[in-house]
């Protein structure tokens, strides 16, 4: 029975068609691979999730077993219940359960997720026994993690190994164990507070964008719905128990008609057709495409999966992973029509003016692996490069977007500065996290124990036992000087935001050119060393964080190529946006390492404060330097300063007086930063310029 | 304590021909030194790895040695194998058993790894005996590291240390142990997530970059044997068992073959002629090569290491070792190198 007293229904939800048809397929066929929500705040993401676990049919499950092992499949059974199979236990005691929703906090340590050594057991009796975690709760049921583009590194890491695998293997602190974690996963982020991992992304089947409703009649609908929830409305409730009992049953028939589903072989060439299409990478995409249309046919009663069918599920599987827009044909391929597709390959590489053919054409580069990392970057470039020559001219106004490759050959620039520290005595540039975050990596002897290493402590006191006169059976028997502290490390980044000048005065001269040169070296590598980036564009009156910090290279070179200059200059805007991305960040984690590149000519001419905006962008300077934010000033001008005409200018002319200072170098002394002009500069003098800041800190 | 998984088949794995080989080659000679295998997401490289275990060949390990010491091995024999050797148990009893695919999962702690101090014997007994870890685990084996990349650095630092010896010396806790721990490294990552470390990129024999596959048929036939498979798991084992018993007798006749292939002097030179052309560093990459193209020769049943076998392995070899860094165009071109060399 579906218990609705305290739980909002899930057919009593508005809108959001897209979210609800990707759940309801990864119950019908959770080898779908579960399914990533992006959007806003307060668009029901959890509320679904929750409603939708509750219609699930019930599974059978081994009476006792902590994993919750399925009785049906001898080939999933955890070691536990293949001992008690082995000792005679067969069959298994079965017991019900309902499908239920794990949830991970993203603050939740590796120890709570993976599972630990068992503290009870260890002191009382000094027996080794695993404590399963998150993931064993997860086996066979839906684990849900809100804000997954939040969770720490490591945490992803685990998770994406038992993802990938349907099993935890844990080698720590003292046990070894591995158990079934075969589990739906569920997201939710918010794209604007920074990207998942490609690697983690790719593992969610589906994916999903939501918005916020924006018909009126709708809202009003919500808050209608909402209100008589909340008053436990009879009608209401009685209304969609019916709806949610009629789904319930739909799920539960194509769960038992999904194996009967078949797919068409042409339609088999269609998904594959359609991956090509899509630049995808690898296979992944293909065979969810292939099992969401399947679900998608049994969701629907039918017994063949439809082009329809194809298309549909291609959508929701490729909304994460396509890099050229797929078009829907109407008519089937037909089995001789491999040479369509090729064109349609043709065409989708022309429209990405990929002139490396591995990306488009088929199989024409099999062997040749090693130029492929460099290839992608190149393509996804170029990709990137194209769109921008469609999306000219963006808001109607006569900027020009400017392209960095006519200048700059983009090559990698190596940021040396966390190989430098290793060379040195083999030091791990990760430093030490004292907050309980960050992976447990050996335990020491300490004064103040405040993070206790239970298998470090067991093992240092169990060689004295004995001698302490502890019988057998009894509670161990631990000593101050046995307490071991856990020691535990976590990788600390580089934050690297770039303050950009795109007003006019940077059209001059290639400057755009030469900086967006710059920075897409840069970004390269500091993809590659984890590090993260911001974009700050300031212009016309504004600053605007056009990249908030991310670690997608993709998004930022995107970004970059799309800007545009003209205007004038809030140079005051840019320092304080740049100052208030830094901020945010490090509240969010204070270990990470600021640096602010700053790259302008340093003449702003509008104000924030109702001051002069010279004055303002020093008193900005000023307020960098007293929160300790390392900063780079790049100029973007020449520097004209100190030519005799117009030092002599400056003296008979105080209107041109400002002409005489140069107003970057004057930041840079001002924020204790190093300054330098792009053009005294190479690219790769300026990245090994913003490593050189990095390395000094050490 | 282990979940048993079913593998899918080695030889049902649709193209990547030199991931396999990579793979195979080791199997036969593994002082080639292990495989990293890098590529896109989806591009079956677990997969390939973990069907590898079913092809293993078996071999001789001393009788109840937790370390699974090669009996005829007396120089590199554990502590407990030589304090047994000592109290007469001489000759050691061997046994026969598969080599075996061990996984380093990226959440193991030290103390897993290197092994520690039997916690539950030192409570009951009062005793100090050693537990062993994953590095006994692999000895002679294959230790796999999924997302090599992701791996902590101080795990990183034990494997190299225990990769360089080739073996595992513990000192701690109270307990005082030496084994043998000679492994073949075998990798897998996704050059998206960060790169490796220069030292650990050079223990790896060999390296292959995997990509997906751009032809329509093929793909088509990918999904269509992972339905297959995951329908019915055991059907599709037993219709790809005779390719499977194939490759294993293959590599199994190699493994007895390739000691008696000579590599020529001629052969030798010409290998000497590609590292130098390559500017690769140090030796390394020639022993790699000369080894790599010996059981690819012996894996062909060809009677002689010919300058094909060299053209053939060349590319595993040499592609992780160039100096150029992989966004760069500079340096020498691989294909072209060879080409060149191998024509003259």
């Amino acid at each position: 029975m579906i218990e609705l007293r305290n739980a909002y229904p899930f057919s009593a939800l508005v809108g959001q068609a897209g979210m609800r048809l990707a759940l309801c397929l990864n119950a019908v066929n959770p080898a779908v691979g579960g399914v990533l929500i992006r959007g806003e705040r307060g668009t029901a993401k959890s509320t679904a999730v929750r409603a939708l676990a509750r219609l699930l049919p019930e599974q059978q499950v081994v009476a006792g077993c902590r994993y919750g092992c399925d009785p049906a499949i001898p080939a999933h059974l955890c070691a536990d219940c293949r001992w008690r199979l082995a000792a005679g236990e067969d069959p298994l005691p079965r017991n019900t359960r309902r499908m239920r929703v794990v949830e991970l906090p993203i603050n939740a340590s590796e120890d709570r997720v993976v599972g630990t050594i068992d503290l009870e057991a260890a002191l009382q009796k000094g027996a080794k026994r695993f404590q399963p975690g998150v993931l064993a709760d997860a086996n066979r049921n839906l684990l849900y993690v809100d804000e997954v583009n939040l969770l720490d590194d490591h945490i992803v890491d685990v998770l994406l190994d038992a993802a990938a695998m349907g099993v935890n293997v844990v080698e720590r602190e003292g046990v070894s164990v591995s158990h079934p974690s075969r589990f739906i996963l569920v997201g939710t982020m918010n794209p604007e507070e920074g990207d998942l991992r490609p690697q983690l992304l790719d593992r969610f089947g589906l994916c999903v964008d939501v918005k916020g409703i924006r018909d009126p009649e709708l809202r009003v609908e919500i808050a209608e719905r909402e209100a008589a929830f909340k008053t436990g409305d009879r009608e209401f409730l009685a209304r969609f128990r019916t709806a949610d009992l009629d789904l319930a049953e739909a799920l539960g028939a194509a769960l038992k008609a999904l194996p009967k589903v078949r797919l068409r072989s042409n339609r088999r060439r269609l998904i594959s057709s359609i991956c090509l299409q899509a630049g995808v990478q690898g296979h992944r995409a293909d065979v969810v495409i292939e099992r969401t249309a399947r679900a998608l046919a049994a969701l629907g009663g039918h017994r063949e999966a439809t082009a329809d069918d194809v298309y549909d599920a291609a959508e929701l599987a490729l909304a994460h992973r396509a890099r050229y827009a797929v078009r829907r044909e109407q008519e089937e391929l037909a089995p001789q029509d491999g040479r369509q597709s090729e064109e349609a390959n043709a065409e989708a590489g022309e429209r990405a003016e990929a002139g490396n053919s591995d990306e488009s054409a088929s199989g024409a580069q099999e062997s040749e692996g090693q130029g492929e990392e460099s290839a992608q970057a190149e393509a996804g470039e170029q990709a990137a490069g194209a769109e921008q020559g469609r999306t000219t001219g963006s808001e109607g106004r006569s900027e020009s977007p400017i392209e960095a490759e006519d200048i700059f050959s983009v090559r990698k620039i190596e940021l040396a500065r966390q190989h430098k520290t290793r060379k040195t005595g083999g030091k791990r540039q990760a430093s030490k996290a004292s907050d309980r975050r960050g992976r447990y990596v050996r335990a020491e002897a300490k004064e103040k124990v405040t993070d206790l290493a239970v298998d470090a402590t067991v093992r240092a006191a169990a060689p004295h036992q004995a001698k302490r006169g502890r019988a057998r059976g009894e509670r161990l028997r631990l000593e101050r000087q046995d307490l071991q502290q856990k020691v535990r490390e976590r990788k600390v980044g580089n934050l690297i935001v770039f303050v950009v000048d795109a007003s006019a005065s940077m059209d001059a001269e290639q400057r755009m050119a030469a900086t967006k040169g710059a920075i897409l070296s840069l970004l390269q590598d500091a993809y590659v060393r984890r590090d993260k980036v911001a974009l700050i564009v300031f212009k016309n009156r504004t600053a605007e964080v056009v990249l908030r910090p991310t670690a997608s290279v993709s998004l930022a070179q995107r970004r970059l190529e799309r800007l545009s200059v003209g205007g004038t200059t809030p140079l005051t805007h840019g320092l304080m946006a740049g100052y208030k991305v830094i901020k945010s960040e490090l509240s969010r984690d204070p270990t990470i390492r600021p640096l602010l590149v700053l790259i302008s000519d340093g003449r702003g001419n509008i104000s924030m404060f109702k001051e002069e905006p010279l004055v303002e962008a020093q008193k900005m300077a000023a307020l960098i330097k007293s929160e300790k934010i390392e900063a780079l000033i790049i100029d973007s001008a020449r520097d004209y300063s100190t030519l005799a005409s117009v030092q002599h200018l400056a003296r008979v002319a105080p209107m041109y007086q400002s002409y005489a200072l140069n107003a970057c170098s004057d930041l840079a002394e001002r924020m204790e930063g190093r300054y330098y002009g792009i053009y005294d500069l190479s690219r790769e003098e300026i990245a090994a310029a913003v490593a050189g800041q990095l390395n000094r800190r050490r | 304590m282990a979940v048993e998984r079913m593998t899918y088949p080695f030889s049902a794995i649709v193209g990547q021909d030199r991931m396999k080989l990579a793979l195979v080659l080791n199997a036969i000679n593994p002082s080639i030194g292990g495989v990293l295998i890098r590529g896109e997401k989806g591009t079956a490289k677990s997969t390939a790895v973990r069907a590898l275990t079913s092809l293993l060949p078996e071999h001789q390990v001393v009788k109840a040695c937790r370390f699974g010491c090669e009996p005829s091995d007396l120089d590199h024999l554990c502590s407990e194998c030589r304090d047994r050797r000592a109290a007469g148990e001489e000759p050691l009893p061997a046994i026969t058993r598969r080599m075996r695919v061990v996984e380093l999962p990226i959440n193991a702690s030290e103390d897993r790894v290197v092994g520690t101090i039997d916690l539950e014997a030192a409570l009951k007994e009062g005793s100090k005996r050693f537990e062993p870890g994953v590095l006994a685990e692999a000895n002679r084996n294959i230790l796999y590291v999924d997302e090599v990349n992701l791996l902590d650095d101080h795990i990183v630092d034990v494997l190299l240390d225990s990769a360089a010896m080739g073996m595992n010396v513990v000192e701690r806790e109270g307990v005082s142990v030496i084994h043998p721990s000679r492994f073949i490294l075998v990798g897998t990552m996704n050059p998206e997530e960060g790169e490796l470390r220069p030292q650990l990129l050079d223990r790896f024999g060999l390296c292959v970059d995997v990509e997906g596959i751009r032809d329509l048929d093929r793909r088509v036939h990918i999904v269509e044997r992972r339905a297959a498979w995951e329908e019915d798991p055991a059907a599709f084992q037993a219709e790809h068992s005779s390719a499977e018993g194939e490759t294993r007798a293959r590599i199994a006749e190699a493994i007895q073959t390739y000691p008696e292939l000579q590599v020529e002097r001629p052969i030798l030179r010409l290998i000497a002629q590609l590292s130098i052309a390559l500017e690769v560093d140090g030796h390394r990459a020639d022993l790699v090569c000369a080894r790599a193209a010996q059981a690819q020769a012996a894996f062909d049943r060809s009677s002689d290491v010919s300058v094909q076998h060299v053209s053939h392995v060349a590319p595993m070899v040499y592609s992780h070792r160039l100096r150029s860094v992989p966004f760069g165009k500079a340096g020498p071109n691989l294909a072209e190198v060879i080409n060149r060399i191998v024509a003259q």
